[in-house]
């Protein structure tokens, strides 16, 4: 992967130019000011908002001030999924920067997990990474990993810091070149029109007869309504 | 080993078998969503929550869900929960958590939730994975520290030891919502000796249901033990076990 450095490091830092808005209906005691951020599109919503959350409990009564959540246009935005995958599901043909509302009351329990600590984020994030190598190398790569090399994964993305993540994440993107590539390659294709909140099925890297499969070959296979007809 | 993987098609042929089954015996399962579907179960259940209970659960810790093998605690088995089917569903006003030396300042009450549980099948495990929320009467969903409150003392010790079985709050692959999910991914690890003794001795097993007796019971979830009589009705000997 180190010729492929320079894409790395654009998705890396991908950032979405954000505008934090408090919900109409919270009491104030004084007019509530927007919150510009520049947000990672790698990372999670609730690891990247302290100040957010710091900036408005500045107005609100914050005796009744309950878990802070985040809606845009009426939806609530899931916390768990990536930054920038939020951003391109529900806001990607609109104009910058993304204009978020922030509410500290009626959670929506039905629709959002809760994250009452950042132990919750990293946990999440753990189990995803886990996944993903069951996927990849039937787990056996991350499970021969040490726990702090576990943590030096999280701290990178907590703390933006390409080099640190990249020392521990490259060993889960290795792979035996005699075997073609990972056992499957562990995608989701996220989808706004159904109450199915993505798409996940085992899929090989390189077809039987041994040519390496690309991206259309994957959405023939398990989403071909979004290629155009022949 | 082959042997403890459970793909999409086997998981669809043991379900098939378990509704067969509880259809016989009357214990409400159900498949829902068609083809990539789930099974599905509503249980009524009186439950204490004992909410001044001190646990280290944090989101199922950073550190607790699926530890590597350089973390994992001696390998503990995971037998049959023979015990749990007598208890579960029975627990009232008396305090029961002597084992874990909690000091409890005031009894929880008891009261009545509505369970909902789904058999899931996970690609990325290939194991059934089981999924659950609760409400009570009035409909108000129960939080992550209630339902770990009102798993049985017998199973708390184990879970906090042994994070085989970590509860944590996940979004429901199917349906979108948050749903409490008991971890699958050391699943493949207590189901080996089941599967190896099953297949030692010619005896047909059920995946699904050998898993679910063992995952169920923390979580409340009966599996009587007719299941197993119907299952093998004095198989001869030499008979293949299915796929």
């Amino acid at each position: 992967m180190a010729d492929d450095k320079d894409v790395l490091r654009d998705v890396w830092f991908g950032r979405i130019p954000t505008c934090f808005l408090l919900n109409q209906d919270e009491v104030t005691e004084r007019e509530a000011e927007p919150y510009y951020l520049l947000l990672p599109r790698v990372s999670y919503l609730t690891l990247v908002t302290d100040k957010v959350k710091k900036h408005f409990h500045k107005v609100i009564r914050t005796d009744d001030a309950e878990e802070m959540w985040f809606e845009y246009e009426g939806t609530p935005l899931k916390w768990h999924y990536p930054i920038g995958v939020l951003f391109d599901l529900h806001a990607s043909n609109t104009v910058l920067p993304w204009s978020i509302t922030v509410h500290f009351k009626n959670f929506p329990e039905r629709d959002l997990l809760h994250c009452p600590s950042h132990s919750v984020i990293e946990a999440h994030f753990m189990s995803s990474i886990k996944e993903a190598d069951a996927l990849k190398h039937k787990s056996q790569v991350v499970n021969d990993m040490q726990k702090k090399d576990h943590k030096q994964l999280w701290m990178g993305l907590q703390n933006d810091k390409f080099d640190q993540f990249w020392a521990m994440n490259r060993k889960l993107m290795e792979y035996p070149t005699e075997d073609g590539g990972f056992r499957f390659i562990p995608f989701r294709i996220y989808q706004t029109l159904s109450d199915r909140p993505f798409i996940q099925k085992q899929f090989r890297p390189v077809s039987p007869e041994g040519h390496v499969h690309t991206l259309g070959d994957l959405l023939k296979e398990v989403y071909p309504v979004a290629l155009p007809n022949e | 080993m082959s042997l403890c993987v459970l793909d999409e098609d086997e998981f669809h042929l043991c379900c098939q078998l378990l509704l067969q089954l509880s259809e016989q015996l009357g214990d409400g399962w159900s498949w829902e969503g068609g083809q990539e579907g789930y099974l599905r179960k509503t249980a009524l259940r009186s439950v204490v929550i004992d909410s001044s209970s001190v646990w280290d659960y944090e989101g199922g810790g950073a550190d607790n869900s699926c530890p590597s093998r350089s973390e994992q605690q001696e390998g503990e088995q995971e037998q049959a929960a023979v015990d749990a089917s007598a208890d579960t569903d029975r627990i009232n006003g008396d305090m029961e958590d002597e084992d874990d030396g909690v000091c409890v300042a005031s009894a929880g009450s008891s009261q009545l939730l509505q369970y909902e549980y789904h058999i899931l099948h996970s690609c990325s495990y290939s194991t059934p994975v089981l999924y659950f929320r609760a409400c009570t009467q009035e409909g108000r969903s129960l939080s992550l520290e209630e339902v770990w409150s009102s798993v049985h003392p017998n199973y708390r010790l184990r879970l906090q030891n042994s994070p085989l079985n970590t509860i944590t709050l996940q979004e429901h692959p199917l349906l979108g919502q948050p749903f409490f999910m008991l971890h699958p991914c050391r699943t493949e690890e207590f189901m080996r000796p089941v599967l190896q003794a099953a297949q030692d001795q010619h005896r047909p097993v059920n995946y699904v249901l050998s898993w679910l007796s063992v995952m169920g019971p923390v979580v409340g979830l009966d599996v009587p033990l007719k299941y197993s009589t119907l299952l093998h009705p004095a198989a001869p000997p030499g008979s293949t076990e299915p796929g």
